[in-house]
């Protein structure tokens, strides 16, 4: 696990129909940045909240779902449903007082790359305001 | 089914804050159903305090486990040895639960994540609500098969009280008012003779009032 970037590690659960073709062009392009560990899923729907805790335990500062937009999900509801676990999890970290802006759910456009852009960038810029979760 | 829901989490930590090595143990019964203390919400409270812990610079070592009950002796048999290797177990049973392994297994040292709330039954997904008090003294005979000691504020016998406006109890608009659900229902069966029978006054000693309850099946009995 890399956990030496400046600003730390960011992990990104994706959707394999949209957000992650979105990473993989990104990443032929070079243009994902190390600190990002992308983990796809054949529907966000199929997050659980073990697993996004998981992530912040194995030394992630921030974790993001990046799932269909709510009207293009494959399944119907799934990214409706990560949504609800993204938020179940953002109540269980203000709990523990750990800012719950470290995980945010992202709708993505089936083909968009911009979207994993802004979601990356917004992620790092919250995480580099904050003191590290977890020491290098 | 027995509904709980977890404690807060900064009661749980507050309560496990001396503990370095701690089970925190779910069960397949009625917590599980009602989404409060199963396989999965083992995972996600164990998750949850390690990284609380560990935010606050007093890493915590635990480990999971679910039981198929906590209210059965045969299944904590094993706990009787494994849970002295713990600092504490914390049950994610109901209260049943957690009493039982106080009582069956002494040298453990049990603590309770839940509250154990009422007894209710599954409106949707995600939504509980009471219907039954377990008072010992079951009147839905006489009710329509709707509970007037569990479902009204006031668990009144003998009709509703002056306080619901259009059907809706008076302590929450979102409340029905059982009694005018009651009323409704008999009248709409013409069994309405049922309201003008003139209820004693309860007994309330079975449900509870009367000390700790115990039922004893002669023909099961060891």
């Amino acid at each position: 696990m890399n956990n030496n970037h400046p600003t730390g590690r960011i992990v990104a659960f994706c959707c394999n129909y949209t957000a992650s073709v979105a990473t993989d062009t990104l990443r032929e392009a070079g243009l994902i940045p190390e600190s990002l560990d992308v983990k796809k899923l054949p529907c966000t729907g199929r997050i659980e909240v073990p697993a996004l805790l998981d992530a912040f335990e194995q030394g992630a500062e921030a974790v993001f779902v990046a799932g269909c937009r709510a009207d293009e999900c494959h399944n119907l509801s799934g990214s409706r449903r990560a949504e609800k676990r993204v938020g179940y999890t953002k109540k269980l970290l203000k709990e523990l007082d750990i800012d719950p802006g470290r995980i945010e759910m992202f709708f993505v456009h089936c083909g968009e790359t911009q979207p994993i852009v802004e979601a990356v960038r917004e992620m790092t810029t919250r995480i580099s305001k904050l003191e590290r979760l977890h020491s290098t | 089914m027995i509904i709980a829901d977890q404690k807060p989490m900064d009661e749980i930590l507050e309560m496990i804050s001396g503990i370095e090595k701690l089970l925190v143990l779910g069960c397949r019964g009625c917590v599980a159903v009602c989404s409060a203390g199963g396989d999965k919400e083992v995972g996600v409270l164990a998750s949850a305090l390690r990284l609380g812990r560990k935010k606050a610079g007093k890493p915590i070592e635990i480990d999971e486990a679910t039981y198929v009950r906590q209210c059965d002796p045969e299944y904590l048999e094993p706990l009787k040895k494994d849970g002295k290797k713990y600092d504490a177990v914390l049950s994610m049973a109901c209260g049943v639960g957690v009493n039982f392994i106080a009582d069956r297994c002494p040298d453990v040292n049990v603590l309770p994540a839940l509250n154990t709330s009422f007894y209710g039954a599954n409106l949707s997904s995600g939504e509980w609500a009471e219907m039954c008090a377990g008072c010992g003294a079951c009147v839905l005979h006489l009710t329509g098969g709707l509970c007037p000691v569990a479902r009204c504020a006031k668990s009144l016998s003998n009709g509703p009280c002056g306080g619901s406006v259009g059907g809706r109890c008076e302590i929450n608009k979102d409340v029905p008012c059982i009694w005018h659900q009651i009323c409704k229902k008999l009248t709409g069966r013409k069994q309405d003779q049922l309201l003008r029978e003139i209820v004693p006054i309860r007994d309330w000693r079975p449900s509870g009032h009367g000390g700790p309850r115990r039922r004893i099946r002669e023909d099961l009995l060891p």
